[in-house]
């Protein structure tokens, strides 16, 4: 059955309500709990969450709107692309007379979504404990009122952080994985200064058949950042590589193409196909340049400030046209980079540098399956389609009219061509 | 075995076994028998103070051990203190807790430091019954919440029960306690119905009691206010939010244990208490918390009392006096 989502009634008083914001993007996977809609009533914005599982369908009343309490607003559906007539659904869900009243959720229950903010306050229990845990207050968000950090808060990060996953040398990765246990394995590498939720519109779609893994790595989330000069591509092959139990599918996109890359040469055998979207074997000056500002804006600026400066690269016009897509991809993205601290952009800008022109000679050794997924409006990577030239017997795919971050601006034609060349490699 | 029984007469059943168990007890006070038991007279019962507290005690124990006396709360405490001192086990009663300001000095300064200042070799087992509390349209002289102020005497013990069952056991302790106590009665919850275990038992004084357990803040009240965290617990219940009840009873002593207890679990406290703030055992719970259980708190701790004023006559405002399960709840959602 697909859930409504409805113009909840929080108080005797309320008749209506102004949608303010949908926070997630059609498609997106949603669990119970999350929150799917801001609306804003009696001069309050309130945060209203999901009643059930299910993949945000479909979106009935946009924001700016002010509607009656119980009136149907966008629909939750069991699976992404399963037969669903949404106005069909609209129409019986709006018969219904009476709509249990809703309430908003108070904080205390919320995961943080914010990012970490340097000396926000702390609740003495979360102090305590943080300290016990040798945790820096710094990195993490707090849910509490006026983001205050609290325990819970800092137990939610202990118990994220007992997930982490030794790769060597006493390092430990934060590398998420879903998916049937059973699964033939996928792991996911994420481009520069950011995390696995690049890979958002993906995971849900690999998930139904493989065992998907993302990878935060070195100094990218909750993963460990040791001190360094750089973090070399081919030491995070062998990260990757350890995270690897038995051989399974690589995609990895941009700087994580360079690292999918790297693994495929040095390790071969670990590697059934290899994926590389908007890949690069030498960095462009227009690339060099949009890391430098990105490493400068994220040591000056805010998060939401670098996602504004990074939009007009990552995206292409068609894309940007749409304001509210604009507004709400910033939102998302600042959240992402924040997740990234500037002491690891500047290992990684290092690492790219120092790798970048390194391995052009040897594309033609690659000698798994390999797909190259091109974005046909790409201004930081746009010889991809050179990649996949180079490389014996690789397929390749150009998404016209996308920019570098193709998987989120063309999710399904990322995700076909993933799916097929992955079935493909199995039969191969 | 247990039955339901009102506040009132719990309270009456405690001075029975009490009274029969120990010939030294008596009860005094302003209308306590009430002219009962003169037959010659062609009365047979008392009337048993305004709330008929003592109703049927003077039939049972004759007026040598049921004593009216004079309008003197100065009379009546003095008395009472001197009893106690020189071998009775007396009750008195002080009709309305506001009055304690005539009858300070037997309690404060007499009452308090005898067995202290003789070296243990006095001991003063007295208790005083008094009524408390506002919600009874009684006005500012007859509705004040005092007990902080006899919490603050060292030498002194204060109690406060918030249910009939709880009523019989806090006095009968009280009555067997070699030192004096202070035993408060909210007015209105009088003749709250409750069920009550028969036959004789002592809650220890100094014991707090969970009356509802929960996990995500804990309320802490006394009294009256034990009603209002439980309201407010299960209005919360509703929305998600788990709430743990903590009945202080006792005031001093204080069970310290038990608050921090509380708040170690949840690391979220609201004290509730309808007296006014300033120096309050709100203040002293909210203190308590912030200096022994300073690592256990995740959220600042808040106090929901009434306000530095007067109690009001006016039915509007002497309600919107006394804290409210809304208020609870306005203080909850502030600290999640």
């Amino acid at each position: 059955m697909p859930i409504a989502v409805v113009m909840p009634k929080l108080g005797m008083t309320m008749q209506e309500g102004t949608v303010i914001e949908w926070p997630l993007e059609v498609g997106a996977r949603v669990a119970r709990g999350d929150t799917v809609l801001i609306i804003e009533s009696e001069k309050a914005e309130v945060e209203i969450e999901a009643t059930g599982d299910g993949y945000f369908r479909h979106i009935y009343v946009e924001p700016g709107e002010v509607v009656p309490c119980g009136t149907v607003l966008a629909a939750l559906t069991e699976a992404p692309a399963s037969d669903f007539d949404a106005e069909a659904f609209r129409a019986s869900e709006s018969t219904v007379a009476a709509r249990p009243v809703v309430t908003a959720k108070p904080s205390a229950t919320r995961a943080a979504t914010a990012a970490p903010k340097a000396g926000a306050p702390a609740t003495p229990a979360a102090k305590k404990l943080a300290r016990s845990h040798d945790l820096d207050l710094d990195a993490i968000a707090g849910s509490g009122p006026n983001g205050r950090i609290t325990r819970e808060d800092v137990e939610a990060l202990i118990e994220q952080r007992a997930a982490l996953i030794g790769v060597g040398d006493g390092i430990r990765l934060d590398a998420p994985a879903t998916g049937p246990d059973a699964g033939d394995g996928v792991l996911l590498l994420p481009g520069f200064g950011t995390d696995v939720s690049a890979f958002a519109r993906q995971i849900p779609v690999l998930a139904e058949a493989y065992r998907v893994r993302g990878v935060n790595p070195r100094g990218v989330g909750l993963s460990d950042a040791p001190d360094s000069e750089r973090y070399d591509i081919a030491t995070a092959a062998g990260d990757a590589a350890a995270l690897m139990h038995e051989p399974g599918h690589v995609v990895g996109t941009s700087l994580g193409a360079a690292i999918a890359l790297e693994l495929a040469l040095r390790h071969p055998e670990r590697v059934r196909s290899l994926t590389l979207i908007a890949p690069l074997v030498r960095a462009e000056p227009r690339l060099v340049a949009v890391i430098e500002a990105w490493c400068a804006i994220a040591r000056e600026s805010t998060p939401e400030t670098l996602a504004t400066a990074l939009l007009p690269w990552m995206f292409s016009p068609a894309y940007l046209a749409d304001e509210s897509q604009r507004k709400r991809t910033v939102r998302g993205l600042a959240q992402t980079v924040a997740r990234v601290g500037v002491e690891a952009l500047h290992r990684w800008q290092a690492g790219i540098l120092a790798w970048s022109g390194s391995r052009e000679a040897d594309l033609e050794r690659v000698g798994v399956p390999t797909l190259v997924i091109a974005a046909g409006d790409d201004l930081l990577t746009p010889r991809a389609e050179a990649v996949a030239s180079a490389i014996p017997g690789a397929k390749s795919i150009v998404v016209a009219g996308a920019g570098h971050a193709v998987m989120l601006e063309a999710p399904e034609a990322v995700n076909d061509a993933v799916l097929g060349h992955l079935s493909s490699g199995r039969t191969a | 075995m247990s039955r339901k029984l009102s506040f009132a007469a719990a309270i009456n059943e405690a001075l029975h076994i009490a009274m029969q168990a120990d010939p030294d007890i008596i009860v005094m006070g302003e209308d306590v028998a009430g002219g009962g038991g003169r037959a010659d007279q062609g009365i047979e019962d008392a009337w048993g103070g305004i709330m008929g507290v003592t109703r049927g005690l003077i039939k049972a124990f004759g007026p040598e051990r049921v004593r009216d006396t004079p309008i003197s709360e100065t009379a009546i405490l003095g008395a009472a203190v001197g009893a106690a001192a020189t071998g009775l086990r007396p009750v008195a009663e002080l009709m309305f807790m506001d009055f304690i300001g005539v009858s300070l000095d037997p309690l404060l300064n007499q009452a308090a430091k005898l067995r202290y200042m003789f070296g243990g070799k006095v001991r003063v087992p007295l208790t005083v019954r008094t009524s408390m509390g506002a919600g009874a349209r009684a006005a500012a002289q007859h509705s004040q919440t005092l007990y902080g102020m006899t919490a603050s005497i060292p030498g002194l013990k204060t109690v406060c029960p918030s249910n009939p069952a709880d009523a019989k056991g806090l006095l009968l302790a009280s009555i067997r306690d070699d030192n004096p106590v202070i035993f408060c009665e909210q007015k209105t919850l009088m003749f709250s119905q409750g069920e009550v275990p028969e036959g004789d038992y002592e809650i220890p004084l100094g014991q707090a009691a969970t009356v509802r357990e929960g996990s995500d803040v804990s309320l802490v009240g006394v009294g009256r206010t034990v009603h209002t965290a439980i309201e407010a617990a299960t209005a919360l219940a509703a929305e998600g939010v788990s709430a743990e009840v903590i009945d202080l009873r006792s005031l001093s002593p204080l069970d310290e244990d038990a608050i921090l207890a509380t708040l170690e679990k949840t690391g979220r406290l609201v004290v509730v208490d309808e007296a006014t703030p300033r120096c309050g055992i709100a203040s002293d719970v909210a203190a308590l918390c912030v200096d022994r259980g300073f690592d256990f708190l995740n959220a600042p701790v808040k106090r929901v009392t009434a306000p530095h004023s007067p109690v009001p006559f006016s039915p509007v405002l002497e309600d919107a006096f006394v804290p409210s399960p809304a208020r609870v709840i306005d203080a909850v959602r502030e600290l999640l």
